[in-house]
């Protein structure tokens, strides 16, 4: 498979609040993601995933390094619409209603999509009947499912999902999984999932990437070669709990040592 | 609903009743002369007989504070915006907004007279210099508490400056804006109420100090109580607006 994104020798430092110093995040930092893949980013908080993941998206600077999506800088490709960010706060407008919500990528592009359209995604997410609702109507699991058919509203390259689900719920959170990996499926998205939910990352990805403490280097990528479609079933192989148990141990080598 | 309707309207309504009932009664017991506090009667029929003049002058006031309002207002978030946008003007500015609120208007109200003559211009003038600052302070606050994560979002969008503040920043900031409002709407009709007291030939302030003048003591108080209904309605008022613009607001909640 191709590379749909290309990292080499990346370097980025927080400037220190006196300016005094630089604190690394990332150092000589190399990563490849192929186009089409579920590629999750495991690591203890505070180990720069979600720096990366803005790099990425275009949203940070870096100081220096090498970062290609398509052929393009991060920048350069945020323009062209590639990338669809979901937060763990899903940052719905509380003033607008799930449709509004869904249509503001739309209204930013100056071609707004029409209300049915804004349905019909909701409605792909699993969300009937809360369509005029209020965000602060809407359960958390339900925020999420606004705040990805407002991602599919524009129909991105890349999915950059930062802990989306870390506020919820198991049951909820299993059935966004599900959809989640449906929509994968369905759309050919490459997907960028970062976390520090290892079970849920061995459950969705094609390979799981292990971020080293500061400053952030890739440790270990696993593959992951439990069969599709992934779903309560695979939570009862035996693979799946060993491929857990490693990346545990992994993270607890490199962060408790 | 009825029920929680009294609850809510019974209580004071009854404390009005008993406090209008003692005021009146101490006055005739202790036989206080008129010229000092009249009672709640004798207020009551200077209302009646004067209420065109009253009303009149009231309405002046009114005009005079919702013109300052309005244009402190307009010019207040404004300022805002740029500050919003530019921490450099906003440091070099912040500090004389600062030290123009410390000025004591009562001071200046003469100045304004000097300068406007006692025309409605001096009264607005007055009425927007003391509507400013709430509007200042909490529209800047507003429009900058917008949520980092937020502004990610539209940022990966490419949205320019002015869609993050059309659809983010000042949607945002509207609690902020409505709470400004509120402070202002009664401090625009003292601000005017004070202008008219330095030289007006109209409006409730110029009744007001005509009737101590005059020692018409009891005219005195129906213009304080002009005044105050003056800014209880404007109060009222923008708390309704705000009652139908902030529906979604965690503040508008009804618990």
């Amino acid at each position: 498979m191709s590379s749909a994104i290309i990292i080499e020798n990346l370097n980025f430092s927080y400037p220190s609040q006196n300016g005094a110093y630089d604190l690394p995040v990332l150092s000589n930092f190399n990563l490849e993601i192929s186009k089409g893949e579920f590629f999750s980013i495991v690591g203890l908080s505070g180990c720069g995933k979600s720096s990366l993941l803005k790099i990425i998206g275009g949203l940070n600077q870096y100081n220096s390094g090498k970062i290609l999506v398509g052929n393009n800088s991060p920048k350069k490709a945020m323009r062209g619409r590639k990338f669809g960010f979901v937060f763990q706060n899903p940052v719905l407008l509380d003033w607008r209603t799930a449709i509004g919500n869904v249509k503001l990528p739309s209204e930013v592009f100056h071609e707004t999509i029409s209300d049915e359209k804004a349905v019909e995604l909701l409605n792909k997410v699993g969300l009937k009947g809360f369509e005029f609702s209020y965000p602060k109507q809407l359960s958390g699991g339900m925020q999420s499912r606004v705040a990805i058919a407002r991602v599919l509203s524009y129909d991105p390259e890349f999915l950059l999902m930062d802990e989306p689900f870390g506020d919820l719920d198991e049951i909820t959170k299993e059935q966004l999984h599900a959809e989640l990996l449906k929509l994968w499926q369905e759309t050919g998205m490459t997907i960028i999932f970062v976390t520090h939910n290892i079970s849920e990352a061995v459950l969705l990805s094609d390979r799981v990437a292990i971020m080293s403490k500061k400053p952030s280097k890739i440790k270990k990528i696993y593959n992951i070669d439990l069969s599709r479609p992934r779903n309560s079933e695979t939570k009862k192989n035996r693979q799946y709990y060993e491929l857990i148990d490693h990346i545990k141990n992994d993270l607890k080598q490199e962060f408790l040592v | 609903m009825p029920t929680a309707y009294l609850k809510n309207w019974l209580p004071p309504a009854f404390f009005f009743i008993l406090f209008i009932g003692a005021w009146e009664g101490v006055i005739h017991y202790f036989e206080i002369p008129e010229y000092l506090v009249p009672p709640p009667t004798t207020i009551f029929s200077v209302i009646v007989t004067d209420f065109t003049i009253l009303s009149m002058n009231t309405l002046i006031t009114m005009l005079e504070a919702f013109a300052g309002f309005a244009i402190a207002n307009f010019f207040g978030i404004l300022l805002a915006i740029v500050f919003a946008h530019s921490q450099t003007v906003e440091r070099t500015i912040y500090p004389y907004a600062i030290a123009f609120k410390a000025i004591p208007l009562v001071a200046i109200a003469p100045l304004l007279i000097l300068w406007f003559g006692s025309g409605i211009l001096g009264k607005m003038i007055m009425a927007a210099t003391i509507s400013f600052f709430p509007i200042l302070v909490n529209a800047t606050i507003g429009l900058k508490s917008i949520d980092s994560e937020a502004l990610d979002l539209m940022n990966s969008l490419s949205a320019s400056k002015m869609q993050i503040l059309l659809k983010v920043r000042f949607p945002t900031s509207l609690p902020f804006i409505f709470s400004a409002f509120k402070i202002s709407s009664t401090l625009s009709v003292i601000g005017a109420i004070v202008a008219e007291m330095a030289g007006a030939n109209q409006g409730i302030g110029h009744i007001i100090m005509m009737a101590s003048y005059r020692m018409e003591t009891p005219t005195l108080f129906a213009g304080i109580f002009a005044a105050s209904l003056g800014g209880i309605f404007f109060f009222c008022l923008i708390a309704f607006i705000e009652k139908q613009i902030l529906t979604w607001h965690e503040s508008m909640k009804t618990v």
